[in-house]
């Protein structure tokens, strides 16, 4: 351990830190652009500027490492006035596109202005013009008037990715950042430059112009796109969910895959004015409905179930039932149905529905992996702490007179998924629980009735991961009311009353997040 | 509890005929006064008769437009952002022409709830939204008081239906190097 004074501040590091490190650690706010914890250090942006004691020149704290005693200020007349003059360079040719720029209010050039700028531009001359809404890849489009040259997205592409196809092009002030010919950005991991460019310069697809950041909020969660098990940032208002973003952990480091950034679209109910896969409550209630709003009470809204439903849903009553499971609910969900299962029937004719099991091991290196399923680990600790077996291979289903099926929430991973329907439905009666709309649920026959399920959003609870790993994950919203997790399935099965919380209580207001993101 | 004599008034306070009276007669001299005296008249005879207020009156919305007639606005949403009473709903797209890069599809102003404060205006980046001299918009139902693109920018009354063109141009701001 290395002991140091930062900004005044006593702390013991460890030796090798760098100072932009110890900063950090300190609690301590530095301006820099081009460093990012989990890149390499190219000490190309000048911000990061601080004053040692007994150096006369000011050096760049994120490639400067502590040594033993050193005393380090970025509080200095010396050290404002070159961040304050390293901003004015880094601005000279930016675009004043902050109305139509997607990274507005969360953009590192915004805010280091404001916390070390603040300054009149000395600048009369024109801007260097640069090219705009460049297509980089399938996911990713660039505006190289805002970059500023930072290159974490070209480490990003050769470090983390290892695809290496972006790279600076040109010299001085007509650099630019660009893909080598024919090479578009269409790694698996894409997105995440965007989430590192400290400006607007690279924009997401997906996301651009859907939103402005200031309306949206975000809760920490964890990605159901693989076993992986990411953890997330949830970002939604009360439209609905409108991106997802990697959250530093140890599982991910600082981030996600491509594929795992579209799992937000099977949260949003259809009705929403965008992508959106969700049967919204409409939908739901039409054909083969069971529950009905019933009260109002403080805030949550009562469900019962009508009393026809209940009783020919009396598990005790059918000769021969059976359960299928995916890997795709939460220990806690899994704990309540199968405790319930093994009780009332048995825990007899448990079948776990599998996608492409063969792929199950594959790994590519970095984060994907071919469980597609979150929980896959959880559910088998589960039937195993209840005692149960599960079979892999799902029979014919003729000879049951009840089947409940607890289907996947991100259906398009489960390719099979028409001939389980048609297999399925040979039952006598048949619960499918699905928290997205199935494209099959208009042909299903009367005696197939579907429930809808409620998504990782709109639940508590923990996955275990491919490690083992029990992550857990708390609720971000409400978005179909209507929807159940198996807890309240089971509490249903009981024939007890199920309590389900209303959708955002503060949807009369638009802006309502304004006031957390910033000020205005 | 206690029991409070009130003191009601005498009765020839209460007498209100003469009141009444006085009234009426201030009435008619008005009424001759007007029928004989028409210039004078304080009132006017609203609609054939309106007043004329300054054009800096904040009254409806009017969104700008660009030499080739169409709209100013960006779809930043900083209007909607700065409006109090939260009634501006504006839905952003991909415009085709990358000199563009975003417009606004779809533009509402919920007029019912808008309270004229002008912020949205203030809070333009780029002149598109202005507040136009007009205050007398009936409607006959509620569809009414929602403005589109369409009323708020193209309504007949704004240059025959071209719209009012903004005072900033892209392609001149463009040129100088801003
Ligand atoms: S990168 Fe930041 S400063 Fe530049 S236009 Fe975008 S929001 Fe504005
Ligand atoms: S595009 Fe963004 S991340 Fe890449 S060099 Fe430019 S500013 Fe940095
Ligand atoms: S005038 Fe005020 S209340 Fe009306 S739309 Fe503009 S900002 Fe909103
Ligand atoms: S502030 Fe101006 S440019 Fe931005 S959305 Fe409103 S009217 Fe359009
Ligand atoms: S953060 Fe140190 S030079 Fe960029």
């Amino acid at each position: 351990m290395v002991k140091c004074t930062i900004n005044g501040i006593d702390i013991e590091v460890e030796a090798g830190t760098s100072v932009i490190e110890a900063f950090k650690q300190a609690g301590q706010d530095i301006a820099h652009y081009c460093w990012h914890p989990g890149l390499s250090v190219a000490g190309v942006c000048r911000l990061c500027m601080v004053e040692i004691e007994g150096n006369p020149r000011l050096q760049i704290a994120c490639n400067t490492q502590v040594a033993e005693g050193m005393k380090v200020t970025n509080q200095s007349e010396m050290v404002k006035d070159a961040v304050k003059w390293g901003l004015d360079f880094h601005l000279i040719n930016h675009p004043l596109d902050c109305p139509i720029c997607d990274q507005a209010g969360e953009c590192g050039l915004q805010d280091q202005y404001m916390h070390f700028g603040k300054y009149d531009p000395e600048m009369a001359l024109s801007k260097v013009k640069k090219h705009k809404v460049v297509d980089l890849g399938e996911r990713v489009v660039l505006d190289s008037e805002r970059c500023i040259l930072c290159s974490r997205c070209v480490r990003f592409t050769e470090e983390v990715s290892k695809s290496n196809e972006l790279g600076i092009f040109n010299r001085g002030d007509r650099s630019e950042i660009g893909t080598f010919d024919g090479m578009p950005l269409n790694n698996k991991y894409s997105v995440n430059t965007v989430d590192i460019c400290p400006v607007g310069a690279l924009t997401s697809k997906d996301f651009r112009f859907r939103q402005r950041v200031w309306f949206l909020k975000d809760k920490p969660s964890v990605c159901t796109g693989c076993s992986t098990g990411c953890n997330i940032d949830v970002y939604f208002n009360k439209d609905g969910v409108w991106r997802v973003k990697p959250h530093h952990s140890d599982v991910n480091g600082y981030w996600m895959c491509d594929e795992g950034r579209d799992i937000y679209k099977a949260v949003n109910p259809i009705t929403t004015d965008f992508v959106g896969e969700r049967e919204n409550k409409k939908a739901v209630k039409k054909p083969n409905r069971i529950l009905s709003a019933h009260s109002y009470h403080d805030g949550k809204m009562e469900f019962i179930s009508t009393a026809e439903t209940v009783s020919s849903i009396e598990l005790g009553s059918f000769s021969n039932p059976a359960l299928i499971v995916t890997g795709q609910y939460s220990n806690e969900e899994y704990d309540s149905i199968l405790g319930f299962w093994k009780s009332k029937a048995g825990g007899k004719n448990i079948f776990h529905w599998q996608n492409q099991p063969e792929q199950w091991q594959d790994f590519d290196g970095l984060l994907i992996r071919g469980d597609k399923n979150p929980n896959t680990k959880g559910l088998l600790a589960s039937l195993e702490k209840h005692g149960l077996q599960a079979q892999s291979q799902l029979p014919s289903m003729e000879g049951f007179d009840f089947v409940l099926v607890l289907g996947p929430e991100n259906q398009w991973v489960y390719d099979n998924i028409s001939q389980v329907a048609d297999q399925v439905s040979q039952a006598k009666k048949v619960i499918w629980l699905s928290a997205c709309h199935l494209e099959k649920a208009s042909q299903m026959p009367k005696h197939v009735t579907f429930v809808p399920a409620k998504t990782f959003v709109e639940k508590s609870g923990s996955f275990t991961n491919f490690e083992g790993k029990v992550q857990s994950f708390a609720m971000v919203d409400v978005f179909v009311e209507e929807a159940l997790d198996l807890q309240q399935v089971t509490q249903w099965f009981a024939g007890e009353r199920v309590t389900a919380s209303l959708a955002h209580p503060w949807q009369s207001v638009h802006n309502e997040f304004i006031h957390e993101r910033g000020e205005l | 509890m206690s029991v409070v004599q009130v003191k009601r008034p005498q009765l020839r306070s209460s007498w209100y005929l003469p009141a009444i009276l006085a009234g009426m007669v201030f009435t008619f001299i008005t009424m001759l006064k007007n029928l004989f005296n028409k210039k004078r008249m304080p009132t006017l005879n609203y609609p054939e008769e309106q007043y004329q207020y300054s054009p800096r009156f904040k009254g409806n919305h009017v969104l700008t437009v660009k030499k080739d007639g169409d709209l100013r606005c960006t779809a930043c949403m900083l209007c909607a952002t700065a409006c109090p009473a939260d009634c501006i709903s504006i839905l952003a797209s991909e415009d085709e022409d990358p000199k563009v890069e975003k417009f606004p599809i779809s533009y509402e102003i919920d007029i019912l709830r808008c309270v004229f404060c002008g912020f949205c205006e203030e809070a333009c980046p780029v002149d598109a939204i202005r507040m136009g001299p007009e205050w007398q918009t009936p409607g006959a139902n509620g569809d009414n008081f929602i403005y589109d693109i369409k009323q708020l920018a193209y309504r007949n009354n704004l240059n025959q239906g071209h719209g009012v063109p903004s005072v900033v141009e892209d392609e001149e701001r463009h040129e100088a190097g801003i």
